[in-house]
């Protein structure tokens, strides 16, 4: 070894250090949510020794299978909408010349940095003049078009690098242009068509704004929106806030565990193109 | 060609900028819609027809027991009436009016909307979402709701008292207080101060309360503030008639602040809910709290009545609420964009008759806002006690400030006294600064108030 | 075909953008003016950018890891997984812990008892003084993993030869990283930074709204909570929207800065 041993021991405590602070307040939820209150209050870090379920059930006979319920069509939807879309834009802005593609390209870019609360205002009066408002409809709208300048952004740039002699040949072949796209195309694109699905669920679940403004009615609630109501009727019983918590982050926790691969190249694949 | 895209790319963020800016700039007027005339007259259907009501409320976090009194009277209600389905969707207290104001504006949502008493009715009804309950039931049934007059508009009663709220009781241990060797709950405001201090020394929390939220800062303002201002200063002082800054208005700022430098408070309170530090009471670790009067009951379970004084805060003025609690009434209101005022309004009638009026006590504790309640119901003293203070209660002060007002300036100086980081005198100029610039963003106001002050 | 679905997709989109930009008339300039005027925006606004201060930080912080990372010889995927997991949390969870582990007789103050060092505990979102940075810390503590994961990426691409050559050459730590590393990572460095720094700008409400809810005494408003309530709560949209549109130019003023002190730095490298 040629670096000194001190550096070394140094590098694995720091390492230590922000693996720790990174993991303990999601320990702290965990074993929470599987202990009593007044055994939370007066040992916060301590072990489940007596795990109880009790709280889970509570959360569970609450809402929350409705808002669960809700959160997965919503991002199921408007992320199978967004890469549909996505996919087709960004074959169109690959391969096609037009006028104006470049500019076009760059506006989509350019939208990527709109602040959403900029567009809750005009968006609800339309929902409204629509007829709207608690629909998922407008809401998978609005997710998809937030969505859709990063997605188009990061395929076209994929389906550059594809070369193009493979699908001039194809076509030689006598294939159509549909054909092209869907047997040779897609198939090459599974990567990073699987990241973007995992990066926009990711974004969808998560998102707390749109949902609180547009959808209000207890039946099309998001699992988001309902926990800060939810938070605010069990303030006292910390134990149920916390088996919530732990409820609404489970189906992303299974996917990153799963997923951490696409997870991490997706983030990375978006960033060196942006560079 | 890298540089020359970054300089199109450059260019066209721009352009985008200008013509982003350009067309939601122009964004403007148009929020307010007119107000609905009200059209009760279309909802007189045939009572066959399956309807349906959605009614969002607020669920039962000042009055225990209330979730279930409202099932059960959906349940009786829906059995009497085959062909009507009601729907209840709770909202939480930060979403309560963002909600309503939302579904308002959508023009779709509850039929029956719970609404806090005085402006925070009258705001609502202002900005034509709440069809009167007085048109829908009758004036000769409207006159039993308790405190009808703070949501009372143009002559008509704008919403159906549904409970009273006692606002807002000190409850006193007294067995924490034995523990610092004070014998009697103090009936004083220096007598306060001085217990304060003593319970301090012993290590023992005198009040306990919760600011993070920002509500309590609203109670705080009624208690402390209806000691030396009325309704009519308060409302004169929105107008322009009156400043917030003139002695009387202001006194309770400084008063809040001598209690904190006396240590009166929780030392957690900039960092918890009122209910969490409420519970701080309940677990003995504080002598004194303050809570919503329909909460009385859960509290005198939870630790024993015989240890509980329930008294207005001790006084240090003479002015309408000095030694007195404040009445309102959380009230029921139909809106103005149901499809089914009839039937709304018919279920809250339903909700007043003498046998769901009982049960409402028995279920919460809570007194029922109308007049024909028996009150021989009530036999915990402590309760006796509290009906009577809410009877001859003065007027709830925070009810009477445009509820913007509320948050900006008394929730927001509140929680800066506490944290140290504003004084008496700056909390009062910052409240005399936002209601004049209220009266600028929002000239409806001044001329809704004036009404309202004139009748 | 593909164009014509193109146009269909991108027409969608289209409809979602114009709708949203559109909706006008009126007394035009005069609300823009209300808003600037308004002590409660312009402190908004200065919360945003005083939470700007917390992007050095973060990159440093994010680099310092990274660094770590890509030299520790095992368990480097271990501390990956761990460091980038709150990034994948959802941000209303993150919130709501935190807003547990930071009252004053939280998490960790009690934490920081049972360690000997009390004294450093604080009423972390109940005073005025704290909030701001306790908001911004739950925010580094969530991004950072974007950050080590991106330049780690970076720097397992780059050849180790590089780094050999220069240890031979008896370069310490710190000249070792300072000389060669940070030149190399300067590109993917400036992306994180425009990344993070439009999160700190315009993508803050999700933790505010649950962390503070812009309290205590309004010490933690920033431009989005002011927007939601404004639109919302207050009842103004009107007003909410010619807040919205100081925002929008303010983000887009911002990203024209950065690319033109990027086209900038890129001259001068030539």
């Amino acid at each position: 070894m040629r670096r000194p041993r001190l550096t070394t021991s140094i590098s694995q405590v720091l390492l230590w250090l922000f693996t720790l602070a990174a993991l303990v307040p999601v320990y702290v939820m965990v074993s929470a949510s599987l202990r009593t209150q007044s055994d939370f209050l007066n040992h916060p870090f301590g072990l489940p020794l007596a795990p109880s379920l009790t709280s889970f059930r509570t959360a569970l006979n609450d809402q929350f299978p409705r808002w669960l319920f809700n959160s997965l069509v919503l991002s199921g939807g408007s992320v199978l909408v967004t890469l549909a879309f996505a996919s087709l834009a960004a074959w169109g802005f690959a391969r096609h010349r037009f006028r104006g593609r470049e500019t076009l390209l760059n506006v989509i870019v350019a939208l990527m940095v709109v602040p959403p609360v900029v567009l809750v205002v005009p968006l609800f009066l339309l929902g409204v003049q629509l007829d709207l408002i608690n629909t998922f409809r407008l809401v998978i709208v609005i997710y998809v078009g937030l969505m859709l300048p990063f997605s188009i952004y990061m395929l076209t740039a994929y389906f550059r690098t594809v070369p193009s002699a493979l699908l001039d040949a194809a076509i030689v072949d006598g294939a159509t242009e549909v054909q092209v796209f869907r047997r040779i195309v897609l198939p090459l694109s599974k990567a990073p068509l699987l990241t973007l699905l995992v990066v926009n669920l990711l974004w969808v679940w998560n998102e707390l704004l749109i949902a609180l403004v547009f959808l209000q009615s207890d039946d099309s609630r998001t699992l988001m929106a309902g926990l800060t109501a939810f938070q605010n009727r069990y303030n006292l019983d910390i134990p149920v806030v916390m088996a919530g918590l732990t409820l609404a982050t489970l189906p992303i926790f299974i996917l990153y565990l799963f997923g951490q691969r696409y997870f991490m190249r997706g983030l990375v694949a978006g960033a060196i193109k942006g560079e | 060609m890298r540089n020359n895209r970054r300089r199109r790319l450059l260019a066209v963020g721009g352009a985008l900028a200008i013509a982003a800016t350009a067309a939601a700039c122009g964004s403007s007027g148009s929020g307010t819609g007119t107000p609905t005339t009200a059209a009760a007259t279309g909802a007189s259907t045939a009572s066959a027809a399956p309807v349906k009501l959605t009614m969002w409320w607020w669920g039962d976090q000042e009055a225990a027991g209330l979730k279930a009194y409202v099932a059960e009277s959906v349940k009786l209600y829906e059995t009497a009436h085959p062909n009507i389905t009601i729907d209840t969707v709770l909202q939480s207290t930060d979403n309560l009016v963002p909600a309503f104001q939302a579904a308002a504006q959508a023009k779709q949502g509850p039929d029956i909307q719970y609404f806090w008493g005085g402006i925070y009715t009258l705001e609502p009804y202002w900005a034509g979402s709440i069809t009167p309950i007085s048109d829908l039931v009758g004036a000769a049934e409207a006159d039993h709701y308790v405190n009808r007059s703070e949501v009372t508009a143009e002559g008509k009663v704008v919403t159906a008292g549904w409970y009273i709220q006692p606002s807002f009781p000190l409850l006193v241990r007294t067995d924490v207080l034995a523990r610092a060797g004070i014998a009697a709950a103090p009936t004083s405001w220096d007598e306060l101060i001085s217990d304060c201090k003593t319970l301090r020394g012993k290590g023992i929390t005198p009040i306990a309360g919760g600011i993070k939220d920002g509500w309590f800062g609203g109670w705080l303002y009624s208690i402390l503030g209806s000691q030396s201002a009325s309704a009519a200063d308060v409302k004169s002082a929105v107008i322009g008639d009156a400043k917030f800054t003139d002695p009387g208005q202001a006194a309770w700022w400084a008063k809040l602040k001598e209690s904190v430098d006396a240590k009166c408070w929780n030392d957690d309170i900039g960092s918890v809910d009122l209910y969490q530090g409420q519970q701080q009471w309940s677990d003995g670790k504080a002598a004194m709290t303050v809570t919503a009067g329909t909460d009385v009951r859960k509290f005198l379970t939870q630790v024993g009545a015989d240890k509980v004084v329930v008294s207005p805060l001790p006084p240090f003025g003479t002015g309408p609420g000095a030694n007195k609690l404040g009445s309102t009434s959380q009230t029921l209101g139909v809106t103005s964009f149901s499809q089914h005022k009839t039937e709304a309004a018919a279920f809250i009638t339903f909700l007043h008759t003498q046998e769901r009026l009982q049960a409402f006590y028995k279920a919460t504790g809570a007194f029922p806002a109308d007049d024909r309640f028996d009150t021989s119901a009530i036999v915990e003293p402590q309760l006796k006690a509290l009906h009577d203070l809410a009877t001859s209660g003065a007027p709830y002060l925070e009810n009477f400030i445009p509820s913007e007002l509320d948050a900006k300036a008394v929730f927001v100086g509140s929680q800066g006294i506490f944290a140290g980081t504003t004084t008496p005198e700056k909390a009062a100029a910052d409240m005399q600064a936002t209601i004049e610039r209220l009266r600028t963003t929002n000239p409806d106001l001044v001329s809704n108030f004036k009404k309202w002050a004139a009748q | 075909m593909a164009v014509l679905l193109l146009v269909f997709g991108y027409g969608t989109y289209r409809l979602v953008t114009e709708a949203t930009e559109r909706k006008g008339r009126g007394v035009g300039l005069q609300n823009v003016r209300i808003v600037l005027d308004d002590p409660l925006f312009r402190s908004a606004i200065g919360h945003n950018l005083r939470l700007l201060l917390a992007l050095p930080i973060l990159t440093a912080l994010a680099l310092l890891v990274a660094i770590l990372l890509n030299e520790a010889l095992r368990g480097w995927r271990v501390h990956r997984f761990a460091v980038f997991l709150p990034y994948v949390l959802p941000i209303p969870v993150v919130g709501v812990i935190f807003s547990q582990v930071l009252t004053l007789h939280g998490v960790l103050n009690q934490g920081l008892d049972a360690i000997g060092l009390g004294g450093l505990s604080e009423d972390w979102l109940g005073q005025p003084r704290w909030a701001l940075s306790a908001v911004g810390a739950v925010i580094v503590w969530k991004e950072l993993g974007f950050g080590v994961v991106l330049f780690l990426s970076r720097l397992l691409s780059l050849p180790a030869d590089v780094f050999e050559a220069a240890r031979v050459d008896g370069a310490g730590f710190w000249r070792l990283h300072t000389k060669i590393t940070l030149p190399l990572l300067r590109p993917i460095i400036a992306f994180y930074l425009v990344i993070e720094g439009i999160t700190l700008v315009s993508w803050v409400f999700n933790y505010v709204f649950t962390l503070t809810r812009g309290g205590p005494a309004d010490a933690t408003q920033v431009a989005e909570t002011y927007i939601y309530s404004t639109a919302t709560t207050y009842n103004a949209p009107s007003l909410a929207a010619s807040a919205a549109c100081v925002l929008m130019v303010g983000v887009f003023a911002m990203m024209v800065a950065f690319t033109i002190a990027r086209a900038r730095l890129a001259e001068d490298d030539r």
